[in-house]
């Protein structure tokens, strides 16, 4: 017993001397109290004094016990410096205590030595922190909201000077708690303070009860799928459920009112969501199809999506959608070889203030990916065992990366990165998978065509099929000769005109000579087709016999043209004679297409 | 695409050597040209033999009937989404969503609790479960391999992919019937016809969308038995047959025309051995299979609808076996009479055998649908139900040219073909042609399996005209001239030879001058009759491919216009041409199905019982599915008659929500108020002391929502559902306040409260209008509430009194409180 308490009393000295050896003093503070969205946001300018001996790295951050839970999000950074150039402090939160509340230990950029002071500027995001009151409003009311807390900055040091000011979405305040003096209220903004030397750890409560009728939108879960190919595309999709966490609508939902008071209401029609510049192919549905009430604006640096919902949502009303686009892989994926870092943002941009109250993130990673490695952002995730997704042309399955995290801020928006493995060649996989196949196919088409797989053997056809050859070659045979004769016309014609014997008997003897092949090859096709079907050598014998004819005509109308040419022969005798030979050409070209056209 | 077609199946026929329909070739091509033509072509693929060549037409040709029967079908899905369309594809969507989820046995025995609440519905055997094992088989083959294609997807697709299949399964029973060149003329036809696209775009996810491929399938399974008589042919057609049962209740049809045919192939004296076999195996085989559907299963030995089928099957062993009597007995020709009188007496028998089961009640007799084939009023009198879906009305004349076109007057000719040159194959097409074309007069619905009949037939008078006129060889051959074309034609026939162009119009009449004009030596006279008539052939030719193309046009156009709208999302058109989109009832659904209880109740009628449980996930009372028509008839009661009325059905009900369709904001026709005189006659049917049609029009006889409609339609539920709070608004700057766009009135009663019911959702465009049920309808003693609290003795009775129920009921409610006096003072001590 003894032992016990003198235990304690060394435990309280030890922990009294070390508070005093900080001899840390917030010398000034200055909070506002940002109460116009549905998320209280506290933004206190401290300046530290260290008026210990030792110089000290951290400053702890203590947030009441009632607020404990609904503290998501801490910040500090330095003031004064220019902002965009310096990181946030690195925040770790220490083990709550019941009595005092939470800490959590602010790193200093560097140590603070005794007498030097520090400006930080700390922001705290509360969530739950605004009870509605009334819980349950009609359609044409508006929404009041009660909010407490402590109008002096809660810390475990002495405060000298300190300043709250709270900013109320409208200037219409229900009530607000008029102490500890001095209290000013100025349109939207109410000032507690200044007040002077508060000592550590001091609690009082200040109520405010104040209308506030910004969407009080609350994302119940969101899902959010990233799916990686190495073909040059980053596909997103988001899945999300959705309620307004306002006051209840009570009673019923008139259209007629609706449409004519369109705005002062609590009701949500439509916001905004930032998707990445790059980002192209949206879509925007739900489990019944496509939501057709939806706008993209390209901006600069970000697409803009006006996400109107199906209906108007009221409070207590909850929707559900999905959206989806693709990025192109070059903006976030990088690669030194086969090694491959994937750097995105865990979260997107859903809606100014946003509360994501379940987040859960899957990352699919190409087949064959190895040696993952996943490097959070700068605040707690949870990370949860991989998992195996099947999709087009997957054999092994692709690695599923699964992250969540609780009540998500806008602050939260930051990157994460994955390290992994992937060997290059692997890309051509898919690309073999789909083309062995085919290939395959292709084969076993030409081998099936090719080969005679039936059991007995068809001499008929076989006979009739090497005709049908044959007779495609005669043809063939037959468009030539025809084509020459068509020649030897149209040279007999121009030496009518120009009267040039020689070159004409030129031109004529050439193409005799063509024929004269053609007709040896018909010769040989006789005697080929002679085996199988002697009709057909007939037939050919009989196309030889006629084309011979022709020939011969030919050779008269030649003549013929000679002696018109040679003033030896009356144009009308001519004209008639020629007639003659043409009306015969005709009736054996008749014959001849006869024949051919039998086959 | 027919014009597409045409000219492939011309390239087929240049080497199968009977006709072509390319009509540029007759006009300027002398035959040689031709010739050369077509051998250039050949020579090009001499590697090819004439008959690959011609069989890969065919294919190319089908390829494209699949590719443009599955494209025609697609303009939904472009115009709008990927979107199940209507109402009953929205159960068939969503009882194929079950069954991918919770297994094919499950799906059998599941009894889905969102519809006709509190009945609730035994899904497994209530539907013909084909379309969904279809769309499930397909769903599981893909994610088998990997494709995590959803479901909806595979929904949507089905229809237009299983219509590139009928295209096929129609060449393949045409070319049975006729000739591989109409079959091919068939399945472009098919591909296209609206009057088949009407029931399978995309999304229309419906069991015809199915079922036409079945029944083309079996019919072509069927001719190829009847001609071959081979068991493994007839085995195969059983099965198809067992298919089509498991698809569409119209299977009906083939098992009734299948017997006719059968029967009248013995009646005109075509019994063969074939039809024996084929017969008998198809009936045994498939009536064993179709019993397999839960649905189905006796009624194929229980119905009448079926006897046909037995009862020819009875006959058809008779007649067997005395033709086998016939061969055996000697001398049999001298007592033919003995043999004829034995088919009769056998014939008869199985008639009388028929009836009697029927009297004794061992056979149901005709169901009601199947009756109001026979007698067309039959289901305005007695079923109602029937008679108000719009797809069960007759056939006007106009829809037979607007869903065929070309087709409906070449069907006919087709079938005087036929009838020429009859064989046992060409007996069914023919009787097919006639019962089809009764049906589709009778409904407008049936036009569906009249249409793949015309296509054939069509197909086959096409095909067989061309036979005749685009074979200009013929006439060609002995008399065209083989003039050479002059100098300067030369070059053209170059080109011509090298690209056969077919769109080269423009240079088509030059050589007919330059022929003319060569020697004008021609001996005219000698082949005048013949150039004429190859001249008229000619024209003929080019006014068939001018139809055709028309006909494509027409085609497209009806599908893309009429056949193409999802009707679930409406799409109007702003005056700059932009277009709007109206997306009422989704908006509606998707409300119902995140912001209100799980287990609600919704009443509405029943055309948007589908929708509701498939969108909105929640119960209804009455759906498309209307087994229950006492059911409908209360729900229809409670919209006709007034408030408080309504409120005890609804209460008796557990109803909590109603949901209406009103277009009178935006003129949308299609509402619950137009339908209501339905609503009426179908409540009357069942209910006829409370309602009676006769109270809801005017003195006139008219049905006006104006101030001189009836009072009894002013005060009616349905009435003020639809316009509460309507007389206030005012649509137009025109028109005054509560102006109906849909029916151009001003409504007649316009400021009224709702007692029982509140508004709890009305759409954007008001087309949907959700209204809660209040729990208790005491709140209106509010008013008397002073007077009746010192009167705290009878406060119970006359709740009841004040809540609006009729005076007797309060002075029973009295009585019994005096008496049980004993109870009163329990509740005082």
């Amino acid at each position: 017993m003894m032992r016990l308490s003198f235990f304690c009393i060394f435990a309280t000295i030890v922990f009294v001397s070390g508070q005093d050896q900080d001899g840390l003093i917030n010398s000034n503070v200055e909070r506002t109290l940002d109460l116009v969205s549905h998320l209280p946001k506290e933004i206190i300018s401290v300046t530290i004094e260290n008026r210990g001996t030792k110089a000290t790295r951290y400053y702890d951050y203590y947030v009441e016990p009632q607020h404990v839970n609904n503290v998501a999000y801490v910040g500090a950074i330095v003031k004064g410096k220019n902002n965009d150039d310096q990181g946030n402090l690195l925040i770790k939160q220490e083990t709550t205590d019941k009595t005092k509340g939470a800490v959590y230990r602010i790193a200093l950029p560097n140590d603070l030595r005794a007498g030097q002071t520090i400006a930080l500027e700390i922001e705290v995001a509360h969530i739950n922190a605004l009870r509605l009151y009334p819980a349950e409003i009609t359609q044409i009311e508006r929404q009041l909201v009660l909010y407490k807390a402590n109008p002096y900055y809660y810390s475990r040091y002495t405060t000298q000077k300190q300043k709250t000011t709270v900013t109320l979405p409208t200037d219409r305040a229900e009530s607000y708690t008029q102490t500890p003096k001095p209290v000013a209220k100025s349109e939207q903004t109410i000032t507690y303070g200044p007040y002077e030397n508060v000592a550590a750890l001091t609690r009082s409560e200040i109520t405010l009860h104040y209308e506030n009728n910004n969407p009080f939108l609350t994302v119940s879960n969101l899902n959010r799928w990233i799916e990686v190919s190495h073909w040059g595309n980053v596909a997103v999709e988001e899945t999300i459920d959705m309620y307004h966490s306002g006051a209840k609508l009570k009673g019923p939902f008139s259209r007629l009112d609706f449409q004519r008071r369109p705005d002062s209401l609590s009701a949500v029609k439509t916001f905004k969501t930032s998707l990445p510049a790059s980002a192209r192919d949206i879509y925007y549905r739900d489990e019944i199809g496509n939501v057709s009430t939806s706008h993209v604006k390209e901006m600069q640096d970000q697409v803009e999506v006006e996400i109107r919902p199906r209906f108007p949502l009221f409070g207590g009303w909850r929707t559900h959608y999905m959206l989806g686009y693709n990025v192109p892989s070059y903006q976030y994926l990088f690669n030194k070889g086969n090694q491959y870092v994937l750097k995105m943002r865990l979260v997107d941009h859903v809606y100014d203030d946003q509360l994501l109250e379940q987040v859960t993130i899957r990352i699919v990673l190409p087949e064959h990916s190895r040696n993952i490695e996943f490097y959070p952002p700068p605040y707690g995730v949870e990370r949860l065992p991989n998992e195996k997704h099947y999709t087009y042309l997957d054999t092994v399955g692709r690695p599923v990366v699964v992250i969540t995290k609780r009540n998500v801020l806008f602050q939260h928006i930051q990157d994460f990165e994955i390290h992994y493995t992937f060997d290059k060649f692997m890309l051509f996989n898919e690309p073999m998978l789909l083309v062995g196949p085919l290939f395959g196919l292709f084969c076993l088409v030409i081998i099936l065509v090719r080969l005679n797989f039936s059991i007995s053997r068809n001499e008929g056809s076989e006979a009739r099929m090497r005709v049908q050859a044959v007779w495609d070659q005669v043809v063939e045979n037959n468009l030539k000769r025809t084509g020459f004769y068509q020649k030897i016309d149209d040279a007999l014609n121009a030496y009518k005109a120009n009267k040039d014997l020689k070159g004409y008997n030129e031109q004529r003897k050439k193409i005799e000579n063509e024929l004269k092949t053609v007709q040896q090859d018909l010769a040989g096709l006789q005697a080929k087709v002679k085996a199988d079907s002697a009709d057909s050598a007939e037939k050919i014998a009989e196309l030889q016999r006629l084309d011979t004819q022709q020939r011969e005509i030919q050779q008269v109308l030649s003549g013929l043209a000679e002696k018109l040419v040679g003033n030896k022969l009356p144009k009308p005798a001519y004209l008639t004679q020629e007639e003659a030979a043409r009306i015969r050409l005709r009736e054996i070209n008749a014959r001849i297409s006869a024949i051919i056209n039998q086959y | 695409m027919a014009a597409r077609v045409t000219t492939n199946q011309s390239s087929i026929n240049d080497d199968s050597e009977l006709t072509t329909n390319d009509p540029e070739h007759q006009t300027n091509v002398s035959s040689k040209k031709r010739l050369s033509s077509s051998s250039n072509m050949l020579a090009t693929s001499s590697l090819i033999s004439p008959t690959g060549l011609t069989s890969l037409i065919s294919f190319i040709v089908l390829t494209c009937a699949y590719i443009s029967g599955f494209m025609s079908r697609l303009f939904s899905v472009i115009r709008f989404e990927s979107i199940i369309h209507e109402f009953d594809p929205w159960f068939n969507y969503r009882s194929t969503a079950y069954m991918t989820e919770n297994g094919f046995y499950n799906f059998l025995n599941w009894f889905d609790e969102l519809a006709w609440y509190p009945l609730g519905r035994i899904v497994g055997g209530t539907i013909y479960p084909g379309l969904m094992v279809t769309s499930g088989v397909i769903h599981w083959f893909l994610h088998m391999i990997n494709i995590p294609i959803h479901i909806r997807e595979i929904c949507v697709f089905l229809a237009p992919f299983f219509s590139g299949l009928t295209a096929l399964a129609t060449y393949l029973f045409t070319k049975e019937l006729w000739s591989r060149r109409a079959g091919l003329f068939a399945a472009a036809f098919i591909a296209i016809a609206p009057g088949y696209s009407s029931r399978s775009v995309a999304g229309s996810y419906d069991n015809e969308g199915i079922a036409i491929f079945a029944l083309m399938f079996t019919y072509f399974l069927w001719i190829r038995s009847v001609k071959t008589g081979s068991v493994f042919w007839s085995s195969c057609t059983a099965l198809s047959y067992f298919y089509m049962v498991s698809a569409w209740g119209g299977y009906v049809f083939i098992i009734n025309l299948i017997p006719v045919h059968v029967f009248v192939l013995i009646v005109l004296r075509r019994y063969s051995l074939r039809l024996y076999v084929s017969y008998s195996i198809f009936y045994i085989l498939g009536l064993i299979l179709s019993m397999q559907i839960p649905f189905v299963g006796f009624q194929p030995v229980r119905t009448s609808e079926h006897m046909l089928a037995a009862g020819v099957f009875a006959l058809l062993q008779a007649y067997a076996f005395i033709d086998y009597l016939y061969t055996k007995i000697p001398r049999a020709a001298d007592i033919k009479q003995l043999f004829f009188g034995l088919i009769m007496i056998v014939g008869l028998i199985v008639f009388a055998a028929v009836v009697v089961l029927t009297y004794a009640g061992y056979i149901a007799p005709w169901s009601g649908r199947f009756y109001s084939l026979w007698d067309t009023n039959y289901a305005k009198i007695h079923i109602p139900i029937i008679a108000s879906v719009s797809e069960h009305q007759p056939t006007t004349w106009t829809s037979f040219f607007f869903d065929l076109h070309l087709l409906i007057c070449l069907f006919p000719v087709g079938a005087w073909f036929c009838i020429k040159e009859l064989t046992d194959e060409r007996v069914f097409i023919v009787l097919y042609a006639v019962f089809a074309s009764y049906f589709a007069g009778v409904m407008i619905r049936l036009m569906l399996t009249l249409t793949p009949c015309v296509c054939v037939l069509a197909a086959i008078a096409l095909s067989k005209t061309l036979d005749y006129y685009a074979d200009t060889e013929t006439s060609d051959m002995s008399t065209s001239p083989v003039v050479p074309t002059n100098d300067g034609d030369g070059e053209d026939t170059e080109s011509d030879k090298n690209n056969r162009n077919l769109y080269d119009k423009a240079g088509k009449p030059k050589p007919i001058p330059g022929r003319r004009g060569t020697p004008g030596t021609n001996p005219e006279a000698e082949e005048d009759t013949s150039i004429v008539s190859s001249n008229i052939k000619t024209v003929v030719v080019i006014c068939i491919a001018m139809m055709l193309m028309l006909f494509a046009v027409h085609c497209t156009w009806v599908t893309s216009n009429a056949y193409s709208s999802p009707s679930i999302v409406l799409a109007s058109y702003n005056n700059d041409g932009s277009r709007y989109i109206i997306d009422d009832f989704r908006e509606a659904y998707y409300w119902l199905r995140k912001n209100t209880p799980e287990r609600a109740r919704v009443m509405s009628w029943w055309d948007y019982g589908y929708q509701i449980a498939g969108m909105g996930n929640r119960t209804v009372l009455v759906d498309n599915n209307t087994w229950n028509n006492s059911h409908i008839a209360l729900v229809g009661k409670a919209m006709s008659s007034n408030e408080t009325e309504a409120y005890k059905i609804m209460t008796m009900l557990d109803v909590d929500y109603v949901l209406v369709i009103f277009g009178g904001m935006i003129g949308y026709s299609g509402d619950d108020i137009n339908k209501f005189l339905w609503m009426v006659r179908i409540a009357e049917g069942e209910h006829p002391k409370d309602i009676r049609e006769q109270d809801y029009f005017t003195e006139n006889g008219e049905f006006r929502v104006d101030r001189t409609g009836s009072p009894i339609l002013l005060n009616c539920l349905m009435y003020k559902l639809c316009y509460y709070r309507f007389g206030e608004l005012q649509t137009d700057f025109r028109s005054p306040p509560g102006f109906d766009r849909t029916r151009h009135v001003e409504i007649g009663n316009k400021n009224f409260d709702l007692q029982h019911v509140e508004e709890a959702y009305t759409t954007e465009h008001w087309i949907v209008r959700i209204y809660k049920v209040k729990k208790l309808a005491n709140r209106l003693q509010a008013k008397n509430a002073l007077r009746q609290v010192q009167r705290r003795k009878s406060i119970y009775s006359t709740t009841k009194k004040v809540a609006g129920q009729a005076r007797k009921q309060g002075v029973i409610l009295n009585k019994p409180q005096i008496k049980k006096g004993t109870k009163v003072s329990k509740r005082k001590t």
